[in-house]
């Protein structure tokens, strides 16, 4: 009935912290993920793989609720597509951290030792590249209170500047660590590679999806 | 036996205020209270000074307007009763259409239902030629212009916030040295609407104060007392933002938004004051024509509004707004958390002025369309997360519907009246009245 009741609709900022969270702890798994592995500790993974579904969920409870208080009546500070689309993204992220947990619980696979550095040091550079961009993504709240810009967006733009060349430095590890298991091929049987081609395509999905979440972060600084 | 058809209005008038104070407190106080800034008890108690400060000290213009502005009353000199029907008529119709258009669950201006209802009751009881038809052209333009107004203030207002404090690499330091710009520029406005040829039912015309307070004096006591405000605020805010000053940037924005409670309480007190100068006039003004009726057969022209009218309207909307204000801010209340304090400072100082500029123009306005226009420009200057569009709608909406509902309801029960002998019977209360000059 008040008009100034109904001025004001739920900001979606807010959230987008609490989910930026709720990634960042799915990704957070993923390291103890692949010790679980090596050891062989089949019913760590097991309850691993639960904690990060359960988080998964909760990230994606987060995201409906952004997405059902967006609706076109609301005018926002940024475009509604590039908000949108750097949900998504970030959400993908989550997204892609399950599915390793998943690639593991599917089978009980064993990763031949020579692979075991590498495999930690790629799993290393996706957190590292992950972790960059979620807590320049916690700083959403902050950006919002600036209303994108100053000296608060030039921080969060440096945060993320070495977004790029972190997931290319990873892109690369992944190549080498796929040259690497191909030369152990003798010793390997076809569906253990396979599984480490599914354990590759979703820790390098974790870090594209942050790296796309950032250009879509900075498409919503620069644009303001 | 004329009190008793003054004691009537006057009741009318109380019913009337009673219904502004109690539907409006919202506008004001909303912004500081869902911003967490004070609790619904302190906003009421500070909604009720500054409301009843703003109707007596500032809310002669427009209840000269309503008075006298809309309706001329020399066209009824030779049937005063007619006139005081029609004033009752108008009070009650505005009183009844708010009633309706709540219950309806539709926004409702008090403004635009007295001004319709008075504009409306002229047309029936004195002719068209009665009524001011270039008042009413100014009055109804400043309702589409005082929003929009309001929308301009507001964004430059957030825009300024924004780059003076917000986007600073030190924005606690930087709010320090703000804080008192903002106080002067508030303080200021709130003294110039006064002082500024001003006060005039408070200062004995002709007396020594009323000669020395007025043009260039009075400018310059508003800029004084403004200054004086602002050194204080400065004083106050240096050693806390000196001890802040080392802060990673983080921190500091999220503390930056604790050193603007006190400016946004200081916005809502002015919005109150501002809301109490325009809005008295909408339950007092019909009973002054009516008092100036009663007292000397006649309105007068340039004699200014008594005090006591302006002080009962006052009494009148502390009273709405302590009984019924509670319950109406707790359910706005919650519906508007997601404002921050710096945002209620520009949207708040915003309104101010826009309303108290319009007040000392004498035009009548709606305070919650200036808000919203306010919140508005604040939205557009990307100050909010999520600005709902459709309420510009329903401000559009309202606008068709309450001038021509008011109008109608009040030429409704003037017809009534006059049919029932009503006036007759008002002009054999009023054997008293002296002759016409």
């Amino acid at each position: 009935m008040s008009l100034i009741g109904e001025l004001f609709g739920k900001s979606p900022f807010g959230p987008l912290v609490e989910h930026a969270k709720k990634v960042n702890e799915c990704v957070k798994l993923v390291r103890p993920l692949l010790e679980a592995c090596v050891r062989e500790d089949w019913e760590g993974i097991h309850r691993l793989q639960d904690a990060v579904t359960k988080l998964e969920y909760e990230a994606d409870v987060v995201k409906h609720e952004i997405r059902d208080h967006l609706t076109r009546r609301y005018f926002l500070p940024v475009a509604r597509e590039d908000l949108d689309r750097y949900l998504h993204s970030q959400d993908e992220i989550a997204d892609s951290a399950q599915d390793f947990a998943v690639v593991l619980i599917l089978r009980n696979t064993k990763i031949h030792p020579e692979l075991v550095q590498e495999f930690s040091d790629f799993v290393d550079q996706i957190v590292l590249v992950s972790e960059t961009l979620t807590n320049a993504a916690q700083e959403m709240d902050l950006l919002a209170e600036t209303s994108f810009g100053g000296a608060e967006a030039d921080s969060v733009l440096k945060k993320i500047s070495g977004l790029g060349e972190g997931e290319w430095k990873a892109d690369r590890m992944q190549r080498k660590l796929g040259q690497h298991i191909y030369r152990l091929e003798k010793e390997l049987d076809p569906i253990t590679i396979s599984f480490y081609e599914k354990m590759l395509r979703s820790l390098s999905g974790i870090a594209n999806a942050a790296e796309n979440t950032g250009d879509m972060l900075r498409a919503m600084i620069v644009k303001s | 036996m004329e009190w008793l058809v003054a004691g009537s209005v006057v009741l009318l008038c109380l019913y009337m205020a009673w219904t502004i104070g109690a539907n409006d407190v919202a506008n004001s106080m909303g912004a500081a209270v869902g911003s967490g800034c004070i609790t619904i008890r302190q906003a009421l108690v500070i909604a009720a000074i500054f409301e009843f400060a703003g109707a007596v000290l500032v809310g002669s213009d427009v209840t000269d307007t309503i008075r006298k502005g809309i309706v001329e009353p020399s066209a009824l000199a030779k049937s005063p009763e007619v006139l005081c029907l029609g004033m009752a008529c108008a009070l009650l119709a505005s009183a009844l259409w708010l009633h309706v258009a709540t219950w309806m669950g539709m926004p409702v201006s008090t403004t635009h239902s007295i001004v319709g209802a008075v504009a409306g009751f002229g047309v029936v009881a004195a002719g068209i030629q009665a009524v001011h038809w270039g008042k009413i052209v100014s009055i109804v333009a400043s309702w589409f212009i005082s929003p929009i107004a309001g929308l301009v203030l507001g964004y430059i207002i957030f825009k300024f916030i924004l780059r003076s404090v917000l986007t600073r690499a030190q924005p606690v330091v930087a709010a320090s040295n703000v804080a008192p710009i903002i106080v002067f520029l508030t303080t200021l406005v709130l003294a110039m609407a006064t002082l500024y040829d001003g006060m005039k039912n408070l200062l004995k015309p002709g007396g020594a104060l009323a000669a020395w307070a007025t043009g260039s004096r009075a400018i310059a006591a508003a800029v004084v007392v403004s200054l004086v405000c602002a050194g204080a605020t400065w004083l106050l805010l240096r050693r806390r933002a000196q001890a802040q000053a080392g802060l990673p940037l983080a921190d500091q924005l999220r503390r930056v938004e604790r050193l603007f409670i006190p400016l946004a309480v200081m916005a809502a007190c002015s919005v109150s004051f501002a809301h109490g100068a325009n809005d008295v006039a909408n339950a007092v003004g019909p009973l002054a024509a009516v008092v100036d009726l009663l007292k000397h057969g006649v309105v007068r022209k340039e004699v200014p509004v008594p005090l006591w009218i302006l002080g009962l309207g006052g009494v009148g909307i502390v009273l709405g707004l302590a009984t019924y204000g509670y319950t109406v801010m707790r359910t706005i209340g919650k519906e508007i958390t997601e404002i921050t304090p710096s945002r209620a400072v520009a949207a708040g100082i915003a309104t101010a002025a826009t309303v108290l500029t319009c007040t000392r123009m004498g035009l009548p306005v709606s305070t919650s369309h200036c808000v919203v226009g306010a919140v508005l420009g604040v939205g557009l200057a990307r100050g909010l997360g999520a600005v709902n569009r459709r309420v510009v709608r329903n401000i559009c909406g309202s606008w068709l519907a309450t001038v021509p509902a008011a109008a109608g309801m009040a030429m409704l029960l003037f017809v009534l009246g006059h049919y029932f002998g009503v006036d007759v019977f008002l002009k054999q209360l009023m054997p008293a009245l002296p002759p016409a000059p």
